[in-house]
């Protein structure tokens, strides 16, 4: 059997190739932290103790702050450009195309802002005032 | 419309490992997406007073949600991530595409014993 590499090389400058290998690179960052994420709260953590303590007491670090923020812009981009591709296989309408394709710009956008926003601007409380969670 | 059509064609279609490996990859895909924007949302609730975010929590709380969170969530970011690897194996891989179908049955394998230990784990620790 002839071997063949599906990953057709293209021209550069092209936005599907730039989106198909966002897709994969992100996708490499999400298998390490999107899944450890979901891990240490699930597993390592327990549903039942995630609460605002934990989350405050989490982002007393910057690092978990780096990590939340990557993992919005990383998760939600990878999402988002996946949603992309499922509204232009069903969606065929110009008019339903550029409703969806708005909504979709203006979801990204506010989430991002709003996760963004929080992820910066929370102010720790005091760790005594926090304990052990 | 279109997506009914698909639905119907998905049934009746005949296809094999990789177009039910697509159609899973679709549909966790997108359910996580939609997770992942009630998830933000509910995070940024982290703004205001503690009370705000901790009265959301008693639907995270849930038994529903938290049946949801282990047959739901983490089953479909399992499946979507595996699945993304076998694809990304197919793209770079020269001469992987001719093994898309074993790779496929490989990969129920490695979810099979990846979730069922984990999943027992976290549900043990929810009841």
């Amino acid at each position: 059997m002839q071997a063949q590499s599906f990953a057709r090389p293209r021209r550069s400058g092209n936005l599907e190739r730039t989106a198909w290998l966002f897709t994969r690179i992100s996708a490499v960052v999400l298998l390490v932290m999107a899944v450890f994420h979901l891990l240490y709260m699930h597993l390592a953590m327990g549903m039942d103790a995630i609460s605002f303590q934990l989350i405050a007491w989490r982002w007393q670090s910057p690092t978990w702050r780096l990590f939340d923020l990557v993992l919005l812009v990383f998760g939600w981009l990878h999402g988002a450009n996946g949603m992309r591709i499922v509204v232009d296989d069903y969606v065929h309408s110009p008019v339903g195309r550029i409703v969806a394709r708005t909504l979709l710009i203006a979801v990204t956008a506010t989430l991002i802002v709003l996760g963004a926003f929080v992820i910066f601007t929370f102010k720790s409380p005091s760790p005594s005032a926090l304990g052990q969670p | 419309m279109a997506a009914i059509a698909t639905i119907f064609r998905a049934v009746t279609y005949r296809g094999r490992e990789g177009q039910i490996a697509w159609m899973l990859h679709r549909v966790t895909g997108v359910g996580v997406f939609l997770f992942l924007a009630m998830h933000i949302t509910n995070i940024f609730l982290m703004s205001f007073p503690s009370e705000v975010f901790n009265s959301v929590l008693v639907f995270y709380h849930s038994v529903l949600f938290k049946l949801l969170s282990v047959f739901g969530l983490y089953l479909g970011v399992l499946y979507h991530a595996l699945n993304g690897i076998r694809v990304m194996i197919v793209d770079f891989w020269p001469g992987a595409g001719n093994y898309q179908a074993p790779l496929w049955r490989i990969q129920l394998v490695i979810f099979v014993l990846a979730f069922v230990p984990s999943a027992a784990i976290m549900l043990s620790r929810m009841f």
